[in-house]
């Protein structure tokens, strides 16, 4: 029997590691916010619009809920329960199931895509979309925010350019009237993305 | 508190000390170590990344906005970067450990009901190598050496999912390449830990590594009551002990004077006496003799609230009990009544007995075992002139009946009432009816054992023994046939 090796000292008072978590899970809830606010102006009055913008709000608040009870254990049997606990129970199992997220990107997307094409502002919106994954992230696994980004700086600044690179090819003037040089456009910025993804070291 | 490995007694029920913070715990010893192959796959983040790039692209396609197409540009790129970095360990970020080594260790193996305790575990890589390493397939040790940190980059996690009747007293979720849970067991009984899951993430969070191991079982023992005061019986075996026996003998104890015969010792003169009288007088004293003394569990019926139901508050006497007469040198034994038979251990002397005496308590269970019989108890257990102190709710007719038994054989008997619960009261006629027909019964059973000289004390379980039993702690407790 021999002792363990000691333990490292704390990286931070637990005042402080209260503070970051509140901080990144508020921050998650923010940008989310904004990426809805950035994206539903103007205000679209078609159904579709409308549809995806209340699945987007849904999902945020519910990716937001998620957060904030993440740490709320689940009990090992739920026989015997009164029905507002059972109740509270299955709340909790519909919130960390669902992939509400995901949910929020692909409503946020379908609701730019209803408007017409605005190709900075749609860049921006991926940008906060992004962030606010990567803040989600560091929010649910608890992680330093500092070292994380510092360490993907350079994919994350690769990833920017290839934003704009993606928004100033949707601004080229068409050299041909019809869809086939829109769809040149899109593959031509793919192949970008492609060539980025081959060219920077791993 | 915890029990050191030869040290010191319990300290009794009420003394434990207020839930400590994880650091004053102390150092803890390893309970186990063992390599555990690390399963990697996508994380929730590079899922999310994965849905982002796949919609902007098909939109893009879709809508030929070219803008969309970069919108996927960053994702893509950081799925592409992980796909192609991660599985190679370079000077820029670790690689995947394919097996990690695990150590895990308690600040203690044993406990007491509600004590706190901690849980370490460590985790490293195995022996610094990769099987993708060339250099671990030529044999050649790891960079680091044998048994180097997991690398932080790798951002573990630890969860703790805490097993039946363990109460985390930390936080069950802790990043870090060591991690220290501390948990108290609210009841007696063996009990497993739980398990831990550890989390490892590659340099871009986008693969995690999962690990769940199980953590070691705890004793966890019965609080003992507190009790000062001890039953003494007024005959005493032929033993040299600590209790004033009342024949003479070479004790410190000044019983009288008598006159002196020859062989009698020359400085046992009382000679103020002696020179009143006019012939030697001699001071007697009392001897001072140990007694044997069986503590009898009733694990037949266990009755009330888990915590404090009348086993446990017959295990938590019985532990306090044994400590109390360990302390002044008598004999203990213990023997646990169950449906599975009699568990039971010889009375002896010592520390150690109150360990030997506590894992017998360990054993008792309540569950009813079909078929099973018992008749008389053990005769070995019981040494002839031995004090019986019994814990029941004297709820099983059997063990009532042994209990007679025991008295008709002579055997000098006490008997500690721990039954504390009634059964659910309800206002029907027939239930009112039923509960007063038990109550007389139950009654009923206790004078007949008052009559057959057999006390019965009721104890709660909050206060001392010694309040319940100081009618028979104060004078030697006569016993006749």
């Amino acid at each position: 029997m021999s002792d363990m090796p000691e333990l490292p000292p704390p990286l931070a008072t637990p005042r402080a590691g209260v503070a970051a978590a509140v901080g990144s899970r508020l921050a998650a809830l923010l940008l989310g916010a904004a990426c809805i606010a950035w994206t539903a102006t103007p205000a679209l009055h078609s159904g579709l619009a409308k549809t995806a913008l209340v699945v987007a709000i849904v999902a945020v608040t519910a990716g937001a809920l998620r957060l904030a009870t993440a740490d709320i254990p689940q009990p090992e049997d739920s026989f015997f329960r009164p029905g507002y606990v059972q109740a509270w129970l299955t709340f909790l199992a519909l919130l960390r199931t669902l992939a509400w997220e995901e949910t929020a990107a692909v409503a946020l997307l379908w609701l730019e895509v209803q408007h017409t094409s605005r190709p900075w502002h749609t860049a921006a919106l991926g940008a906060g979309l992004l962030a606010y994954l990567l803040t989600t992230h560091i929010a649910e696994s608890g992680t330093d925010a500092g070292p994380l980004l510092r360490r993907q700086a350079g994919v994350l600044a690769a990833g920017a350019c290839l934003l704009a690179l993606g928004a100033g090819f949707a601004m080229i003037p068409a050299a041909a009237p019809g869809a086939g040089s829109a769809i040149l456009r899109v593959l031509a910025a793919a192949a970008v993305i492609a060539a980025a993804a081959l060219v920077l070291p791993g | 508190m915890i029990i050191p490995n030869g040290g010191s007694l319990p300290r009794p029920r009420g003394d434990s000390p207020a839930a400590a913070p994880a650091a004053s715990l102390g150092a803890s010893s390893q309970a186990r170590a063992e390599e555990i192959a690390v399963t990697w796959r996508p994380s929730r983040h590079a899922r999310r990344l994965l849905t982002l790039a796949a919609a902007a692209l098909l939109l893009a396609v879709l809508t030929r906005n070219a803008a969309l197409a970069g919108v996927a540009g960053p994702p893509a790129l950081l799925l592409g970067m992980a796909r192609a970095g991660a599985a190679r360990g370079s000077d820029r970020g670790p690689g995947r450990p394919a097996r990690v080594s695990v150590r895990i260790g308690l600040t203690a193996a044993r406990l007491y009901e509600g004590e706190p305790a901690a849980v370490d575990v460590t985790v490293q890589e195995r022996d610094g190598q990769d099987p993708a390493d060339p250099a671990a397939a030529a044999g050649q040790p790891g960079p680091a050496g044998p048994g180097w940190r997991l690398d932080a980059r790798h951002g573990a996690r630890w969860t703790l999912e805490p097993g039946s009747g363990i109460e985390p007293g930390s936080a069950t979720a802790v990043n870090g390449s060591a991690a220290r849970f501390t948990f108290a067991v609210s009841r007696w009984g063996k009990r497993a830990l739980g398990t831990v899951t550890l989390t490892l993430h590659d340099r871009w969070r986008l693969a995690e590594g999962r690990v769940t191991f199980t953590l070691p079982s705890v004793d966890c023992y019965p609080s003992p009551a507190v009790q000062r005061t001890r039953v003494v019986l007024s005959k005493l075996p032929n033993r040299l002990g600590e209790h004033r026996a009342r024949v003479p003998g070479d004790g410190t104890e000044f019983t009288g004077v008598r006159e002196f015969v020859p062989g009698d010792r020359q400085r046992a003169i009382n000679w103020p006496a002696s020179t009143r009288r006019g012939r030697l007088q001699v001071n007697t004293f009392a001897a001072e003799r140990s007694q044997d003394v069986v503590l009898l569990v009733d694990a037949t019926s266990d009755v009330g609230k888990p915590g404090e139901s009348a086993l446990d508050l017959g295990l938590r006497g019985a532990a306090g009990a044994a400590r109390a007469y360990l302390d002044a040198r008598d004999r203990v034994g213990v023997i646990t009544y169950q449906w599975g038979g009699a568990h039971w251990l010889a009375p002896s002397l010592g520390r150690r007995q109150v360990y030997k005496i506590i894992d017998v308590l360990l054993t008792a269970d309540t569950g009813y075992a079909r078929g099973a019989v018992f008749g008389r108890l053990p005769r070995a257990a019981l040494p002839p002139g031995s004090l019986v102190v019994a814990f029941s709710p004297l709820l099983d007719g059997r063990f009532v009946e042994a209990l007679r038994d025991m008295r008709e054989r002579g055997v000098a008997l006490i008997v500690v009432d721990v039954l504390n619960a009634d059964p659910p009261a309800r206002r029907l006629f027939a239930d009112v009816a039923a509960r007063r027909i038990w109550r007389m019964e139950q009654d009923a059973i206790r004078f007949s054992l008052r009559e057959l000289g057999v006390p019965v004390v009721p104890w709660d379980g909050v206060t001392t023994l010694d309040l319940p039993l100081a009618p028979y702690t104060r004078r030697p407790l006569v016993t006749r046939r």
